[in-house]
């Protein structure tokens, strides 16, 4: 079993609905984002195009970000999904070095979204969160554990997102990687990530 | 605009460019960090040349460097109160294997020095004890050379530092600033033999023409290698935000500096010249080893070339 997503770049808007529902999913302060949605424009006009990469944590299999914790708080769940105890993580943002895909944020502010404190939805989602740690994607473990797909998959409204099992040959996300071709990011330095990109 | 709202817009800055320079190593309280590992490597210098020319301040010096160098790693930490867990990942992560070189270190050191020091200590310096804390701060040493480099050459995500030569150079940096540390304690406190100083200029010379090349080596391979990022942090180094720092820091006070002095040209070479020569060298590692971390550039995800 290596729980893994694919992300159909034909089907991607670029509407930022992964990244509120990760947002609502796990309440996470201002300046994390589990999911984040990078955009470029491409040509000159008249023949301009807009661009939409959605990023999160790609859930190497042979993750860099594991490699590098000196405490062992990123940590690799049995079916491959990269976590943090967040009981044991000092701090020390060795795995936000190491993570090429830069998605693994510090949340070091007691921080909140309006000028007049924490609403209570913030105050009761924050509370979930240690500061002066490290944070990342857990591709929604609680829900998966429950049987629904993370957050920023149920919430597509193209559907552009499939959730699956990248060990099971004739899963979706495996078909689909195998129909479409399916591709990684940074392929060359061998991290094995679990989160596949379909050409547009 | 508050110091919250400011770093945060500035976050969403980065984010928003191909190439998101690093700031959590060497900004804000990521300053410590760059304290922390140019102490320690100095210190782990110190430690080697009190050593191999048993001079006694040398290795007084490595211990209290050590030991402000591990409290700069704890301010570094966000969760201090934890630092204790950082030793039990060892197998895999540089840091971890840095932290046990250090405690092994600080209380190999801490067996060791009293025992030379003061004549009615517990144990005597040729004790089973003070031999068993020799033993671990020899150990701790050349972890605490070798390990820093590699902290920075496993980051997949910075190309720049994830080069073969950065632990090579952070190892002749740790033997520079060493020797730099015994050429000020030396004219300060007198040479442990005739010989001693002219020695030692001759070696931090040697080490200063390897440093020299292997950083030269380093930037060339960036500029070389074909990883765009790569390219970008040496741009920041030698025409970017980090011109200053560097062409100051790193090459005015760190390299000409010292070579000027060392000339004789300004003023003969005396004790205070040789002292002058260790202070602008020492300084002159930490801007090398400020700057490049500040350099560190990460690996850029475009949409554009993602989409062919």
């Amino acid at each position: 079993m290596r729980w893994g997503m694919v992300i159909d770049l034909k089907r991607c808007i670029g509407c930022y609905g992964c990244q509120l529902a990760c947002k609502a999913e796990h309440g996470t302060p201002p300046g994390v984002f589990f999911a984040r949605v990078l955009k470029q424009e491409d040509g000159q006009y008249p023949t301009v195009r807009q661009l939409s990469l959605p990023v999160l944590c790609n859930h190497c299999e042979d993750a860099p970000c594991v490699a590098a914790c000196p405490t062992g708080a990123s940590f690799k769940w049995e079916d491959g999904i990269v976590d943090i105890d967040p009981d044991l993580c000092v701090g020390c943002r060795a795995c936000m070095m190491a993570c090429p895909y830069t998605n693994r944020y510090f949340n070091d502010q007691p921080q909140h979204y309006f000028p007049q404190g924490m609403t209570p939805y913030e105050e009761a989602r924050t509370d979930r969160h240690q500061q002066n740690i490290v944070m990342k994607c857990n591709f929604c473990r609680d829900r998966v554990r429950a049987g629904k797909p993370p957050a920023c998959v149920a919430n597509c409204p193209t559907i552009a997102r499939t959730f699956g099992d990248l060990d099971d040959p004739v899963s979706e996300v495996s078909m689909l990687i195998k129909e479409r071709g399916g591709f990684t990011l940074h392929p060359e330095l061998g991290t094995g990530p679990s989160v596949f990109y379909l050409p547009p | 605009m508050t110091e919250i709202s400011a770093k945060y817009e500035r976050l969403i800055q980065d984010l928003r460019q191909d190439f998101r320079p690093q700031r959590e190593w060497g900004e804000g309280r990521g300053l410590f960090l760059v304290v922390g590992h140019f102490l320690v490597g100095v210190a782990a210098g110190a430690w080697l040349f009190g050593l191999l020319f048993a001079y006694q301040p040398g290795l007084i010096a490595g211990f209290l460097l050590a030991g402000a160098g591990g409290v700069a790693h704890l301010a570094f930490l966000g969760r201090p109160e934890r630092f204790w867990k950082m030793a039990r990942h060892f197998r895999t992560a540089w840091i971890s294997r840095g932290f046990i070189g250090l405690t092994l270190f600080l209380v190999g050191a801490a067996l060791y020095l009293p025992s030379l020091m003061i004549d009615d200590w517990m144990w005597g310096p040729a004790s089973p004890l003070a031999g068993l804390g020799w033993l671990m701060a020899a150990a701790g040493m050349v972890v605490m050379i070798v390990y820093m480099g590699f902290v920075y050459s496993a980051s997949k995500g910075i190309p720049f530092w994830n080069s073969p030569l950065h632990p090579v150079l952070y190892m002749a940096y740790a033997f520079r600033g060493g020797a730099a540390a015994l050429l000020v304690e030396m004219a300060v406190f007198g040479a442990p033999g005739n010989d001693a100083i002219a020695m030692l200029l001759k070696i931090w010379i040697g080490i200063t023409a390897v440093v020299i090349v292997l950083f030269a080596l380093e930037l060339q391979g960036a500029l070389t290698g074909g990883n765009p990022a790569a390219r970008r942090s040496v741009r920041q180094l030698l025409a970017g935000r980090l011109a200053a720092a560097f062409y100051g820091g790193t090459l005015l006070v760190g390299l000409i500096v010292p070579a000027v002095l060392v000339s004789g040209r300004i003023a003969p070479l005396g004790l205070g010249a040789l002292a002058a020569i260790g202070l602008f060298s020492a300084l002159g590692d930490f801007f090398m080893k400020y700057t490049t971390i500040r350099a560190g550039i990460y690996l850029p995800l475009q949409p554009r070339r993602a989409h062919g």
